[in-house]
C-alpha cells in the first residue's frame, strides 16, 4: 500500500463532496456578508455585516426564532418520554415483538409530506377530528386555522412522527442491559420502578443523550410540516426559522440575508448541542 | 383458589404490555390505514365519522383520474426517474470511497473523515441557497441532474461504508494484489461483491431520503413537469379552495407503496442505518 497518497476511488465522492457540499457551505457564509439578490447579480455587492445586524433587530426573526424554539422545547420532552415508554413496553414483552417494532417504527420512515398531508385532513374543518366532535355535541375547533391552536396541532403531529423512531434507538439500547445485574436487583426484592431508575436508566444515558440531540437538529430543522399545513399562518403562528429562510430566499429573493438567517441557525443548533451535551454528560456524571 | 388468583394476577401482568403496544400500534397506523381507505372511497370530500370513512364504497377513480388527467403520474415518474438514478451511483461512490478511506493512508485523511462527519449533523438548509445559485449558474435549474447530484454529495453512505470494511479482513485483497492484480479489477471483482450488507444498509436510506426529498426539489425545480411526487403533492395541498382530497390521498399512498416495500424487505437494514446516524 502507497502511504501518502489517497486512492483514485476517492475522487468521485470527493468532488462531489466539494462541489456540492463543502463549496455551498463556503459560500453561503460569504453570501451572508453580501446585499445578493439573483435577478440582478450584477448589483450585488459586500455589505459585511448588515444582514447579521438586519435579523437581530428583526422582529420576524425573533418571532420565527421563538416560535422554532417553542417547538423544539414543547416536543422534545414529550416524544422522549413517550419514546422511551413504548421502547420500555417492547423490552418487556416476547413474542411478536417484531410486529410490534414494525407497526411503531414504519410511520416514521414516511416523507414528511405524507404525513402533513394526512394530517390536514384529519384537521381539516370538515375532517374526521371535527366530525368526532360534532358527534359528541362540541364545538368545532379550528385546529390549524386558530392562531393559538395551530403551532400545537403541527407539533402533537410532529411527536407522532417520530416517537417510533426514537424508540427503535432506545429499544436497541435495552438490548446491552447488563442481564445478570438486573436479575440480581430483582432477587434482592427492588421493585421494577426502583431497577429502572437505578440501573436501566443511568446505562440508557449515552442513547438518551443521542436521542435528544438528534430530536433537537431535527426538530429546530421544522420546515416540512409548516410548508404544507399552514404556510406559517395564521398570524405567523407558525413562522419558523427555515421558513422565515425559505420566505426570504424566494419570495423576496434575499439571498444573502436568507444566508445570515441559516448561520445564524447553525450557530444556534452548535451551542444548543454543545450545552445539552454538558448538561446530560455532568448529569450522568451524577448518577 | 388463591393459586388460581395469583396465576391470573401474574397473567395479567404478562399481558398489560401487549394491550397497551396494541393501543400504540393501531395509533401509529391509523392515520396510514385513514389514508389508504379514504383514497379507496367514493367522493371527493373528507369522512366525518369512522362509519362514513369505512362505509363509503370503494373505488378506484381516484388513482384513475391521478394517471390520466393530472399531473401527478408525471410527478411519480419524475421521482422514480431521480431515485433510480441516484441509487446505484450512491452505492459506486459509496463504495468506492469509503474503501479507499478504509484502506489506504493519506495525508488529510483524519481531516476528510471529521469533515464528513460534521456533514452528517449539518442543518441541510444552510447549502439550500448556494445549491440554488450553482445550478441556475450551470444551468441545471429544473432538470434531473439538480435533483440528482446533492444526493451523491451524502457523507452518510462513505462513512458507513468505510466502517463497513474496517472490519471486513483485507487478507483476500492482499492475496490478490500479490499475485498482480490491479487495484481497479481488485476492487470491481472481490471488494465489491463483499459490500452486499453494507451496500443494502446504504442503498435503503439513501433511496429513503431521495425518494421522500422536499425541501431541495421544491427550489430547484420550477416547472410543474419537473416536480417530484411529494412537491407535487404539497404545491397540490395549497390551492385553498376545494382540495379533492380524494386524488390527494391517492397520491399520498403512491408516494407511500415504495416506502412500504423498502421497509417489509429491508426492516433491520433501515434500522441499522437509523442506529448509525444516517440522520435525514
Amino acid at each position: 500500500m502507497r502511504a501518502g497518497r489517497p486512492s483514485v476511488g476517492l475522487l468521485p465522492w470527493g468532488i462531489c463532496f466539494a462541489v456540492f457540499g463543502l463549496f455551498p457551505l463556503l459560500y453561503a457564509l460569504l453570501l451572508s456578508f453580501q446585499d445578493m439578490n439573483p435577478l440582478r447579480p450584477d448589483a450585488s455587492h459586500f455589505v459585511g455585516l448588515a444582514n447579521y445586524a438586519h435579523a437581530l433587530g428583526s422582529p420576524s426573526f425573533w418571532h420565527a426564532l421563538r416560535t422554532t424554539v417553542v417547538f423544539v422545547v414543547g416536543t422534545l420532552p414529550v416524544t422522549l418520554v413517550l419514546a422511551y415508554g413504548v421502547a420500555a413496553l417492547l423490552g418487556r414483552i416476547r413474542r411478536a415483538q417484531s410486529f410490534f417494532r414494525a407497526a411503531i417504527f414504519f410511520p416514521a420512515t414516511l416523507s414528511m409530506v405524507v404525513v402533513s398531508l394526512v394530517f390536514k385532513s384529519l384537521y381539516a374543518e370538515d375532517g374526521l377530528m371535527n366530525g368526532w366532535l360534532a358527534a359528541s355535541d362540541l364545538a368545532r375547533v379550528h385546529w390549524l386555522q386558530d392562531p393559538r391552536l395551530a403551532l400545537p396541532s403541527i407539533m402533537a403531529m410532529d411527536i407522532w412522527a417520530s416517537v417510533g423512531y426514537y424508540a427503535i434507538l432506545l429499544l436497541a439500547g435495552r438490548k446491552t442491559l447488563p442481564v445478570e445485574q438486573l436479575e440480581a436487583a430483582r432477587l434482592e426484592g427492588l421493585t421494577a420502578w426502583q431497577v429502572e431508575r437505578r440501573i436501566v436508566l443511568p446505562h440508557l444515558q449515552p442513547v438518551i443523550l443521542f436521542v435528544v440531540l438528534l430530536n433537537t437538529i431535527r426538530s429546530f430543522q421544522v420546515f416540512i410540516e409548516v410548508f404544507v399545513l399552514t404556510r406559517g399562518g395564521p398570524l405567523e403562528s407558525t413562522l419558523t426559522l427555515v421558513y422565515h429562510l425559505y420566505e426570504r430566499a424566494f419570495y423576496h429573493f434575499e439571498m444573502g440575508y436568507a444566508c445570515a438567517i441559516a448561520y445564524l441557525l447553525l450557530a444556534l443548533v452548535g451551542v444548543v448541542l454543545l450545552i445539552q451535551r454538558r448538561v446530560l454528560r455532568s448529569a450522568e456524571v451524577a448518577a | 383458589m388463591p393459586r388460581e388468583g395469583g396465576g391470573g394476577g401474574v397473567r395479567a401482568a404478562r399481558l398489560w404490555p401487549y394491550a397497551a403496544l396494541s393501543a400504540v400500534a393501531l395509533l401509529s397506523l391509523a392515520p396510514l390505514l385513514y389514508m389508504a381507505r379514504v383514497s379507496l372511497g367514493q367522493g371527493s370530500d373528507l369522512p366525518i365519522s369512522p362509519a362514513d370513512w369505512l362505509g363509503r364504497p370503494f373505488t378506484l377513480e381516484h388513482y384513475r383520474s391521478l394517471w390520466s388527467g393530472g399531473p401527478m403520474g408525471r410527478f411519480a415518474l419524475n421521482s422514480a426517474i431521480v431515485s433510480c438514478a441516484a441509487l446505484p451511483l450512491q452505492l459506486l461512490l459509496a463504495s468506492a470511497a469509503g474503501h479507499a478511506l478504509a484502506r489506504s493512508r493519506f495525508i488529510g485523511k483524519r481531516a476528510t473523515l471529521a469533515l464528513a462527519t460534521a456533514f452528517l449533523i449539518l442543518p441541510r438548509q444552510v447549502t439550500l441557497v448556494p445549491l440554488y445559485l450553482i445550478m441556475a449558474k450551470l444551468g441545471l435549474l429544473d432538470t434531473y441532474p439538480a435533483l440528482i447530484l446533492p444526493h451523491l454529495a451524502d457523507p452518510f453512505g462513505v462513512l458507513f461504508m468505510s466502517h463497513y470494511y474496517q472490519t471486513m479482513s483485507a487478507e483476500l485483497e492482499d492475496a490478490a494484489r500479490t499475485d498482480g492484480l490491479p487495484a481497479r479489477t481488485i476492487f470491481w471483482r472481490i471488494v465489491l461483491p463483499l459490500s452486499g450488507p453494507g451496500l443494502a444498509v446504504v442503498g435503503v436510506n439513501g433511496f429513503l431520503t431521495t425518494w421522500n426529498s422536499f425541501l431541495h426539489p421544491l427550489v430547484l425545480t420550477t416547472s410543474e413537469s419537473m416536480r417530484t411526487l411529494p412537491v407535487g403533492l404539497a404545491l397540490f395541498a395549497q390551492s385553498e379552495y376545494a382540495v379533492d382530497w380524494g386524488a390527494l390521498l391517492a397520491g399520498s399512498t403512491v408516494a407511500t407503496l415504495p416506502v412500504l416495500v423498502a421497509f417489509a424487505i429491508f426492516q433491520r437494514q433501515i434500522v441499522e442505518g437509523v442506529l448509525q446516524g444516517s440522520g435525514r
